[in-house]
């Protein structure tokens, strides 16, 4: 389904959202974007880039799996156990970026499969992501096109909308985005004869405006096989201050922890939480004997570089890097994966 | 309702038994289910297990899937997890959520000699394959056990050895010499060495410390088993148990959900990240 929408509508279509919860980027005091539950105030959609994804409404940094507690009954301690499920009523995020929700379709992988994952599950069948094509680059580390992806894809989106001056050209492409249209139908306009070729060409001219570049990815990915052992990991590592950054802002990455929590020891009260984890972090993959099968930065710069360019390639023939450039822009030490895979491809084995 | 994956079953631990003390104390404990849940298993499986407060560890299920009454785990106290395993007795709770990883494809080794080859804890994931031949007798052709251990008081199921000589060539070993002790000492690869387990018709299982497979696994090869032939296990840190938390991995293989076992021409494809 394509619809027009005229933007001085788009608040109106946003209030007669009233029963979902609304997801949108704003501004907060520090100057930072961040997805924030919409509270009725202005909807900021000349955002370019969140600092952090909204990856976190699917996959929330914490998050309760059971509570258990001891508790006296007939004179001997019983333990309870109680599963704690999110209850999550219908939300919208407003304003993912393509790459977003393409990252979010790279977790739908993940997460699905042999062992559905209920937590991520019971948020994701309830999200639906409306996404704004990319006719600026969000960021000028913005390399979407060169990993399969592109400024205005279409992947894990459920409406794609297209700013044409003053107005949105809106593109449904699931059931749940027809949904949202039909929430405030008479908002929405049949879009005139004309309006295809301009969106095809708003589209095409977003995809110019990218500015970096990975060059062939897929043989890179073919060329990590080989280098396992190659010295490119440590000098690339060098510098790294193993803050996670890379990690824990990127819209793909999903490692976690799981963790008991104790609110009382005696008699014993907690939770188990699952938080989110980074590859980053020396102790991830230490055994408790000491051993750690990657003892270095440079096994762990390595780690995310394969994983997303080589192991998810090997297992979902996808990448898991979206391009959004999080992890250089944001790196403090200037780690930029474009540039340490460009290495790869010109010496690679 | 969607069963969630991570939910442990309560199990009731109804008989614990110290196999070693001291500083690499371990512990064997053999747990039901509460609430009549249950999960069939293969040999070489795992599980999950809880000590509520505490946190979770993955464990080899010791006991044979052909036993049905009871789940039997023998653990070395080494982490936080194993330390408040080992404070449990008879009659206190655990978590139980699994049974995770692929197991041996004993199916497959119809027919064949086993060998078993273990050190340290490394008994434990081989005592389900053990009890398994032996309750599946006249499938298999010959077994045999090669175990060793630190010292003496660090050989684990030291009663069920004893017996199990009565069904099997067991060769026992020590690092160190020690008065009482009679038979075998020196490393369980030399040890390989010396008994000369025939590859004909053979599939040798190891496992233990990593520094152990290494010199068995080249030890094997020198007696001419093929890479086909050797089959062993791999441990790494795990959380999830089920290839999504991305610590466990050896490049695109998660060791919870596509490993722990692996023949050595499978394993020696993947990077040495374990």
């Amino acid at each position: 389904m394509e619809k027009t929408l005229a933007k001085k509508s788009f608040p109106q279509w946003i209030k007669k959202l009233g029963s979902w919860s609304v997801y949108i980027p704003r501004k907060d005091k520090e100057g930072r974007w961040n997805y924030v539950e919409a509270d009725g105030g202005e909807v900021g959609l000349e955002v370019l880039q969140t600092t952090l994804p909204p990856k976190k409404i699917l996959f929330p940094q914490r998050e309760v799996f059971l509570e258990f507690a001891m508790t006296p009954a007939g004179g001997r301690e019983t333990l309870e156990v109680k599963e704690v499920l999110p209850d999550v009523k219908p939300t919208v995020i407003i304003g993912a970026r393509p790459c977003e929700a393409r990252a979010a379709w790279l977790l739908d992988k993940v997460f699905g499969g042999e062992f559905r994952d209920v937590y991520y599950w019971k948020r994701r069948d309830q999200t639906s992501l409306v996404g704004f094509a990319c006719t600026t680059p969000p960021s000028e580390n913005c390399f979407c096109t060169s990993v399969e992806g592109s400024p205005h894809s279409e992947e894990g989106l459920d409406l794609l909308l297209t700013d044409l001056g003053d107005k949105y050209y809106v593109q449904s492409l699931s059931p749940k985005g027809e949904k949202l249209i039909s929430a405030a139908k008479d908002l929405f306009e049949e879009p005139k004869p004309e309006v295809k070729k301009q969106v095809k060409a708003a589209h095409a001219e977003s995809e110019k405006k990218i500015k970096r570049q990975l060059k062939d990815a897929r043989p890179i990915a073919e060329k990590l096989k080989g280098m396992f052992g190659s010295p490119l990991w440590d000098e690339e590592s060098m510098s790294c201050l193993r803050c996670g950054i890379c990690t824990y802002l990127c819209p793909s990455c999903h490692c976690f922890d799981i963790n008991d929590e104790i609110e009382n020891s005696s008699p014993l009260r907690g939770q188990r939480v699952r938080t989110w984890d980074t590859c980053q972090f020396p102790d991830f993959t230490m055994h408790s004997s000491g051993h750690n099968p990657r003892p270095d930065k440079a096994a762990r710069l390595r780690q995310r570089l394969l994983h997303k360019f080589q192991y998810f390639v090997q297992v979902y023939d996808k990448f898991m890097c979206v391009g959004c450039g999080r992890c250089i822009t944001l790196c403090p030490v200037g780690i930029d994966i474009i540039k340490v895979l460009d290495k790869v491809r010109e010496n690679g084995a | 309702m969607e069963p969630n994956v991570y939910t442990p079953q309560l199990a009731k631990i109804v008989q614990t038994k110290d196999e070693v003390v001291g500083a690499r104390a371990i512990k064997t404990f053999r747990a039901e289910f509460v609430n009549s849940a249950r999960f069939d298993y293969r040999c070489g499986q795992c599980a999950m297990l809880s000590v509520f407060g505490k946190g979770e560890a993955m464990i080899s299920i010791s006991s044979s899937p052909l036993i049905k009454e009871y789940m039997q785990f023998s653990i070395l106290r080494t982490g936080r997890v194993t330390a408040a395993l080992h404070d449990l007795e008879a009659g206190d709770f655990i978590g139980v959520r699994g049974p995770y990883g692929n197991g041996f494809p004993i199916d497959e080794w119809r027919g064949k000699n086993l060998v078993f080859i273990g050190g340290g804890i490394g008994l434990a994931p081989l005592w389900s394959v053990v009890q398994t031949a032996l309750l599946r007798r006249n499938e298999f052709g010959t077994l045999s056990l090669i175990y060793g251990a630190r010292t003496a008081k660090d050989i684990v199921f030291k009663d069920d050895l004893a017996d199990l000589k009565s069904q099997m060539p067991v060769h026992l070993s020590i690092d160190v010499a020690e008065p009482e002790w009679n038979e075998f000492v020196g490393f369980v690869p030399t040890n390989v060495l010396e008994k000369k387990p025939s590859p004909a018709n053979a599939i040798a299982i190891t496992c233990g410390p990593p520094i152990m497979i290494k010199f068995v696994i080249k030890n094997l090869k020198d007696l001419k088993f093929e890479d086909e032939q050797i089959y062993t296990t791999v441990e790494n840190k795990m959380k999830c148990g089920i290839g999504k938390c991305g610590r466990c991995n050896i490049g695109f293989h998660y060791v919870c959900k596509d490993g722990p076992v692996y023949s050595w021409a499978e394993l020696k494809k993947l990077p040495q990240e374990y």
